[in-house]
């Protein structure tokens, strides 16, 4: 599977595919933090709200990297669409690790606030739970579950617009409640909650696109 | 074994591209024939694991399995070096032995392109020689070629028919689709035909024909590059050919345009395997 996932990220990569997304994520960043940004806890809803729709652009682009044939090919190389469809998860998550990291980071660098290891880690754990959600929407979206690329960003961000209102709901609305309400005593029980059903969801896109890689 | 039972396939709403194949693949060269839209990719692909069936089901596959698509994809990114060390990775590969074998691999087939660039500057034929190499990298008990042949120049057309034959006496089994009449010419192999998606029935076990000529020694080179003929042996001035039925009539009306005198025509019952 690390064999698999290697060769996914080095194909991605070349294709220079990813770069915009990063570009993106860290502009946001950049706007969000180079003002003063007020709370620290209640400042990483604004880059939280950013890294759901920005992993699953990520997850989609992991997706689609490769050319259908050549996916074909690797998926018979890889011993079956299951494999691959975990192999294409694994790199989309690694993203969305990598997003949530530099999304937890980025205002202790860059604002001049002094934000204590509680506070990281419930920006870490906030961003993670909002950027799984998306990698699991991402996934749900694109090949070989939605085959046209136009398509696929229309349901993407549909289900982004439509999910953002879900006041409270977890995984995402949940989270950016916690954050705006710095409620930092019931964090753990939301993050792993919400981290949970992300993770869930991430499982459930996973198996959809299993199934459907076969049918197509 | 590999069985095919009542295999159907249908994409979206339109018509049925197979209807209810039954097969049995036995280790070997099995060259499904047919023309332009008969359902031969799509039967590769289901064997292969690459699509499911509407119906029936496919048992008995052997592991690993190696693919050859239609249209290998001309856009890849990565250097043929890089690209079969990955899927060597993935499969699991030891590093040295990937690497031997890759480098085996495309000394034989004459690859002559520049390994370290990416694999969208490779010619058409070289980029058939990278998608040959990676399906045979890991000693497949499956290969599954759609139209291997295409794009191959006749050197490395010859040595891909003897990468196939030492990969079937290792036990594998060989699912071919091959317009080009290269396939049906290997010692052994047996013919199904499909048409509209259905299987013709008798295809496969009758499927050769042995042809006695006088005065066509002369012809012999001629004889040999007509489609479909599996093997053409001279004595004398006699030329004893065996090809395959559907392509019979057509090497007959040949031969007697050339002048030769036909002595004899017998169906090979069974002959094909």
């Amino acid at each position: 599977m690390t064999a698999l996932v290697r060769y996914l990220l080095a194909d991605l990569v070349r294709s220079q595919r990813y770069l915009p997304v990063v570009i993106a994520f860290l502009a946001v960043l950049g706007v969000l933090y180079s003002g003063d940004p007020g709370d620290p806890v209640s400042a990483y809803a604004g880059s939280c709200v950013m890294v759901y729709p920005i992993a699953a652009w990520f997850a989609v682009v992991v997706a689609t990297a490769e050319d259908p044939v050549q996916r074909t090919v690797t998926a018979v190389t890889a011993g079956g669409w299951g494999r691959l469809q975990v192999g294409v998860a694994g790199l989309a998550t690694l993203g969305a690790v990598t997003l949530s990291v530099l999304g937890a980071v980025a205002p202790v660098l860059i604002s001049g606030h002094p934000y204590g290891p509680v506070e990281v880690a419930i920006g870490l754990g906030a961003h993670l739970s909002c950027s799984f959600t998306g990698t699991a929407v991402g996934l749900l979206v694109s090949r070989p579950v939605i085959n046209r690329i136009g398509w696929t960003a229309v349901a993407a961000m549909g289900i982004v617009v439509i999910t953002f209102p879900l006041k409270r709901m977890p995984p995402v609305g949940a989270v950016l409640g916690l954050l705006s309400d710095r409620d930092v005593g019931h964090a753990l029980p939301v993050l792993a909650g919400s981290g949970a059903l992300a993770a869930v969801l991430l499982v459930v896109a996973t198996a959809v696109s299993r199934f459907a890689a076969r049918r197509s | 074994m590999i069985t095919v039972e009542r295999v159907s396939k249908r994409y979206g709403r339109g018509a049925p591209v197979l209807s209810e194949v039954d097969l049995t693949l036995e280790p070997g060269v099995t060259v499904i024939t047919g023309g332009n839209g008969s359902g031969k990719s799509t039967l590769l692909r289901i064997v292969s694991g690459t699509t499911a069936p509407t119906s029936g089901r496919v048992g008995g596959v052997p592991k690993p399995v190696g693919y050859v698509p239609e249209r290998f994809p001309a856009g890849m990114r990565l250097s043929t070096d890089d690209y079969l060390r990955h899927m060597a990775a993935i499969r699991r590969l030891p590093t040295d032995v990937a690497r031997a074998r890759a480098a085996e691999l495309l000394a034989r087939l004459a690859f002559h392109g520049e390994s370290t660039a990416p694999m969208a500057t490779l010619s058409k034929g070289n980029t058939q020689k990278v998608a040959i190499a990676q399906a045979l990298l890991a000693e497949p008990a499956l290969l599954v070629l759609d139209e291997p042949w295409s794009g191959l120049d006749d050197a490395a057309a010859v040595v891909l028919g003897e990468l196939l034959g030492e990969a079937v006496d290792g036990g594998a089994v060989a699912l071919v689709t091959d317009h080009l009449g290269h396939a049906r010419r290997l010692p052994g192999a047996c013919l199904v035909q499909l048409r509209a998606g259905v299987l013709q029935p008798g295809a496969a076990p009758n499927s050769l024909v042995s042809i006695e000529l006088d005065r066509a020694a002369d012809h012999l080179d001629l004889l040999r590059a007509m489609p479909g003929v599996v093997r053409a042996t001279a004595a004398g001035t006699r030329v004893s050919a065996v090809a395959a039925r559907e392509h019979s009539d057509g090497l007959l009306a040949e031969a007697l345009r050339l002048g030769c005198s036909v002595r004899g025509v017998r169906l090979q019952s069974g002959a094909a395997r």
